[in-house]
């Protein structure tokens, strides 16, 4: 470890639920990757991603390009990207991996980005915290472990995977294996345990909440059908919280449940957090240091377990 | 046909004899399919695992496998006119466990743009594409996450393009280069008034 402590430099890519719905997981990402020797410095004019599944329906070529153009901000810093949401991943990782890989593509962008004066030229990596926090060569379980000092003794926690980090596993590419599970992963389950709680299974936890494809905007009763699926095969096992690694998931999750109550008269009070809130807990962050008064669902009963 | 390079000719010709093909397929729909969502949709063996896979199809008539069979097939009309295109949540489950190595999801992608080029869309999709154009966000900031912000010891707007629009132009121009935004525009005042 260097004299400051900071090992790794990334650009942070917020995208826009984190920073604009949720800015706890913003704030605690940046406070719980810096214990751990990670430093998350802005990616200053990033936008949008744009949303792969609103934004890439209507023109696949439009997505690359307005990805290309984040992927240019980071590679002007000489920096590799670190954020926080599956579908942020799915624009930024994957629209850099299709670019490094297929020149009819990047021609196409860079004519655009031409105008605009930026050329991409795939000088940068892209990874998802949670991968960071995974895989030692970052972070690793060992240190995330080190660095609670308030563990979650006693919650029994499930985690929601989302689907655009790691599906579909034929074109990922991840250092840590595991990570191409995409059946029955373990993975952040073991993450889960590092805080100190207790990682609960589920029924069919890696189906998808419901709201990507731009569903949650066209049909969100049916959307909402899906997160219920989930809620019922989370209240057979009894948890105390859900832990995400999507904000938007989180968003499907958290005032999911309360457009479910609305709409199907069911109500399941399920706390949802983000898992660098979850993480900030463990480390001793508080709840208003970490912005959980802002969720839909009171993250209270969670607390009153953990603290 | 690469399969059959190397056969008699007779052999090329039963297969081609084979291929099926209805008074509405269109050919140009089963190659602008495959260059948009750079997949193999032709590969597919119609095994079902996609649908059974897919969230959204126990709870709606949305089958992955019949718009699979409509690519091949160059069922254009009947695969942009079915509203059930626009239920996929992208999921990419039916991808990961495809036997046949395809990404069901990007043939869904590319018929949604497909779609798109006729106007066939739902406005909700228009309106991210509007949102983005405004202000670089999909969902943009509002006052009471302000505050929030605030409080956490973080800027009122996100180091994004909320709080450097200097940004926006070169946003505006990459998306004006494709001219989605009239686009968008023109058919959310068609459908809206």
């Amino acid at each position: 470890m260097s004299e400051s402590g900071i090992n790794h430099k990334f650009a942070f890519y917020l995208g826009c639920i984190a920073p604009n719905r949720y800015p706890g997981v913003e704030s605690a990402s940046i406070k719980a990757m810096k214990k751990l020797g990670v430093e998350l410095v802005p990616l200053k004019g990033a936008s949008c991603c744009p949303a792969p599944g609103a934004f890439g329906s209507i023109d696949l070529k439009v997505f690359y390009a307005m990805a290309a153009r984040n992927l240019v901000l980071a590679e002007q810093m000489k920096m590799d990207i670190a954020l926080v949401c599956n579908g942020c991943y799915k624009s930024i990782w994957e629209v850099n991996h299709k670019l490094k890989h297929n020149k009819d593509l990047r021609d196409d962008v860079n004519e655009v980005l031409k105008e605009v004066d930026m050329e991409y030229k795939g000088t940068i990596n892209v990874y998802h915290t949670a991968e960071l926090l995974y895989n030692d060569k970052f972070i690793g379980i060992e240190k995330v472990r080190d660095s609670v000092t308030n563990p979650l003794t006693g919650a029994r926690v499930a985690v929601h995977y989302g689907c655009h980090l790691v599906k579909p596993h034929k074109d990922r590419e991840f250092e840590k294996e595991v990570m191409l599970n995409t059946e029955c992963p373990t993975w952040m389950e073991e993450l889960v345990a590092a805080t100190g709680a207790t990682p609960v299974e589920y029924r069919n936890k890696m189906q998808c909440c419901g709201a990507g494809g731009g569903v949650r905007g066209y049909d969100i009763v049916h959307a909402l059908d899906i997160t219920n699926e989930k809620l019922i095969n989370l209240k057979e096992v009894g948890v105390d919280a859900l832990t995400d690694i999507c904000p938007f998931c989180q968003l499907q999750f958290d005032r999911g449940q309360i457009e479910i109550e609305e709409k199907f008269g069911v109500k399941y009070n399920l706390p949802v957090l983000h898992f660098a809130e979850l993480l900030g807990l463990a480390q001793g962050m508080s709840p208003q240091e970490l912005g959980l008064d802002l969720h839909g669902i009171s993250c209270e009963p969670f607390l009153q377990k953990v603290l | 046909m690469a399969r059959t390079k190397g056969y008699p000719e007779a052999l090329e010709k039963k297969l081609r004899d084979q291929r099926y093909i209805r008074e509405d397929s269109n050919p140009e729909f089963t190659k602008n399919v495959k260059a948009i969502s750079r997949t193999i949709a032709h590969m597919c063996y119609q095994c079902g695992t996609c649908t059974g896979s897919c969230p959204s199809a126990p709870r709606s008539s949305y089958r992955i496998r019949k718009f699979m069979r409509r690519a091949v097939l160059g069922l254009e009309n009947e695969a942009l006119t079915d509203p059930d295109l626009w239920l996929c949540t992208t999921c990419y489950s039916c991808s990961d466990r495809c036997p046949r190595d395809i990404i069901p999801t990007d043939v869904i992608m590319s018929m949604r743009n497909l779609a798109f080029k006729r106007d066939i869309v739902p406005v909700n999709f228009l309106k991210t594409v509007q949102a983005i154009y405004a202000s670089g966000h999909g969902v943009p900031n509002n006052d009471v996450n302000r505050a929030a912000r605030e409080k956490l010891g973080l800027t009122r707007d996100p180091p994004t393009t909320h709080m450097y629009p200097e940004y926006m132009p070169g946003i505006r121009k990459i998306i004006d280069h494709y001219k989605l935004k009239a686009e968008a525009d023109r058919i959310v005042k068609e459908r809206e008034g």
